[in-house]
């Protein structure tokens, strides 16, 4: 059984965000709910203050805090590592929103965060929260995994695009954007990366391209003191891309 | 009704005013939240994704369900540990234990996306790790145990085994109700400023102040105000004039408030003291002029239950009561928010908290279990005779 995890290279990360715009088309996320963001910000002060940033999809831990907060097991970890939510067991409690330390979980019902509200301007067809014209045809709408448009109530966050890498053929070691025969099983994020910052593939196969970059390059993983052990690794030499410091406490 | 218990009537007039009171907010604050929900669900809330996530609505939901468990040990001083002082007060605070409990979980079903879903989806997965399942399977026990044991006593039977047992059963299942609700937070180890493996212990202390207060504000307002139109048990107790000293009122009250407050005051110059990373929160918490209500409040109700001269007053105890319940609610609403606003991962670039205000719905979502609690316990008052006591 794989055991699929990503490393992101942040020395070849641009900060292009088209990682985020891919993960908004292939799974319909709404404006400014990112399942795969980009954040930016700065470090140190004028006159050597410089810009950085840090693209962030679901870490899917190896220990998910919101797996084992959830009541109800709609949060749940699948043998090949993905953490994904059942939409027709949760109940919306959010107790997940508040055990995941990466900030990566998005509840349905909230005040847009752009205006206008596209909720309302393609709305709920009863069953999806919001029914945009250009969404993916209903048969590969899959709620026991959280793909599709999430109904009302309910949690969602990134998938690792399920719908793709769990009909990659069994033993592949390496899901690689430029090996056209793997495209389609692919993540999107991985797949549309301009400058190759992604790698996508099984951490429990030594000779995985993602398994080579970790022990080479010293892939770390972000606030593992958590715990939480995420599956998603970075490499970073301190270039632009960095993993952020711990916030400069107001006490300092 | 046995005859070998005595009843005696509160004020009706009161009781009718607190009725009407509860049935009219009740209807209004519905009709609100419905209103704002039909259409916009949780978007009529200021909660975020990115912000603070549980709201008012959950500290809402934390304070009544506190103050259930808070009224369940009040009514156990006397069923459950035989202190026969506090049995005047053992009807009315399991009924007012239940009322509280029905608003609590009432702001509850309001903030849940699914709260139909969950009647059978945390059965039928169980969970075992997680704090919020068992939170969820022990309340349910202790309302079930709550309203045999109200039924036994309410037909007169204090004393058989069976009774004692359910009143046992309700304390056991409810300190492990609250104690797993302790640890909803405490068990958090990605949040800070709730991660502490004593939660529980906080929470069940701060549970019983919330109880005494309670109790002791509801029974001066069921008799609007005269201790002398009480029974004279009650009057006793309230009045510290009881045979021994610690069994009465004052005391039990000013000591958990003594106690409660040494525990707020160690958590509070530790969280400031700390730079431990989300610790700001303590920041946030003290520098609030809520705080300062909600400290100096807790602090004048503690001299004032602590002297001699004062704390047999009726005024006094009134006053401490409702300065006590205002605290404790400050207290969980800083506890539920201050948890979450330090952003659990913003680095760098968010060096100021998150900013809440409660939307219109979620204060409605505050005044419908109050109102609701208020119209529960004037039934109560006007049919179950709640100021029945074992003749003894």
């Amino acid at each position: 059984m794989a055991k699929w995890g990503m490393v992101i290279d942040l020395d070849k990360c641009t900060g292009c965000q088209a990682c985020t715009v891919a993960c908004g088309m292939e799974n319909n996320r709404l404006p400014g709910e990112n399942w795969q963001d980009v954040l930016f910000y700065h470090e140190g002060e004028f006159p050597s203050g410089t810009l950085k940033w840090f693209p962030r999809p679901c870490m899917h831990c190896e220990n998910p805090s919101c797996a084992e907060v959830c009541p109800t097991r709609a949060t749940y970890k699948t043998e090949d590592g993905f953490v994904l939510i059942d939409w027709n067991k949760c109940i919306g409690c959010k107790y997940c929103m508040i055990a995941c330390p990466y900030g990566v979980r998005f509840y349905t019902d909230e005040k847009a965060q752009i205006q206008p509200d596209i909720k309302q301007v393609f709305k709920s067809d009863g069953k999806r929260s919001w029914n945009p014209p250009w969404r993916a045809p209903d048969n590969r709408d899959d709620w026991q995994h959280g793909v599709g448009i999430q109904p009302i109530g309910v949690v969602s966050k990134c998938t690792f695009c399920y719908h793709r890498v769990s009909k990659a053929p069994k033993g592949t070691a390496d899901l690689d954007p430029k090996n056209p025969a793997l495209r389609e099983f692919t993540p999107a994020c991985v797949l549309t990366c301009a400058p190759s910052a992604r790698y996508f593939g099984d951490l429990s196969n030594p000779h995985s391209e993602v398994s080579k970059l970790i022990a080479s390059k010293r892939g770390v993983r972000l606030r593992d003191h958590t715990g939480n052990k995420p599956q998603v690794y970075y490499l970073t030499g301190g270039a632009a891309g960095t993993i952020p410091t711990d916030r400069r406490g107001k006490k300092a | 009704m046995s005859n070998n218990a005595i009843s005696l009537n509160p004020q009706t007039s009161v009781i009718n005013a607190l009725s009407l009171v509860g049935i009219a907010g009740t209807v209004l604050s519905l009709a609100l939240v419905f209103m704002n929900m039909i259409d916009e669900r949780h978007a009529s809330f200021n909660t975020t994704s990115d912000g603070i996530v549980w709201g008012l609505p959950v500290a809402t939901y934390v304070f009544f369900v506190l103050t259930s468990t808070g009224l369940t040990f009040v009514a156990s001083f006397g069923m459950v540990f035989g202190i026969k002082e506090f049995l005047p007060l053992a009807k009315r605070c399991i009924w007012l234990a239940f009322a509280t409990l029905v608003a609590g979980f009432t702001a509850l079903a309001f903030e849940l996306g699914h709260p139909f879903r969950m009647l059978w989806a945390l059965p039928t997965s169980f969970q075992i790790v997680s704090p919020m399942n068992w939170m969820g399977v022990l309340y349910l026990a202790y309302v079930v145990f709550l309203l045999l044991k109200f039924q036994k006593i309410h037909a007169g039977d204090w004393d058989s085994s069976a009774s004692k047992k359910l009143g046992i059963a309700s304390f056991i299942a409810v300190t492990l109700a609250h104690a797993t609700l302790g640890s909803v937070f405490g068990m958090m180890a990605m949040r800070p400023f709730w991660f502490d493996g004593l939660m529980p212990v906080y929470f069940l202390l701060t549970a019983l102040l919330s109880g005494i207060a309670f109790a002791v504000l509801m029974t001066y307002i069921a008799y609007g105000g005269r201790r002398e139109a009480m029974p004279e048990p009650l009057q006793n107790l309230l009045k510290g004039t009881t045979p021994t000293l610690y069994a009465s009122m004052p005391v039990v009250f000013s000591t958990v408030l003594g106690v409660t407050l040494v525990a707020l005051a160690a958590r509070t110059v530790t969280g400031v003291w700390s730079h431990q990373d989300g610790f700001q929160a303590f920041d946030w918490m003290v520098s609030s002029p809520w705080f300062a209500i909600e400290a100096i409040g807790m602090v004048v109700a503690f001299f004032l239950m602590v002297s001699p001269r004062t704390r047999s007053e009726v005024g006094v105890q009134l006053l401490s009561s409702a300065l006590v319940l205002l605290g404790l609610f400050i207290g969980r609403y800083e506890f539920v928010i201050g948890g979450q606003v330090v952003p659990v991962f913003k680095g760098n670039w968010v060096l100021d908290f998150i900013e809440y205000t409660p939307s219109l719905t979620e204060w409605m979502l505050l005044v419908l279990p109050l109102s609701l609690c208020l119209a529960i316990y004037a039934v109560g008052e006007k049919k179950l005779q709640l100021g029945a006591m074992p003749e003894r």
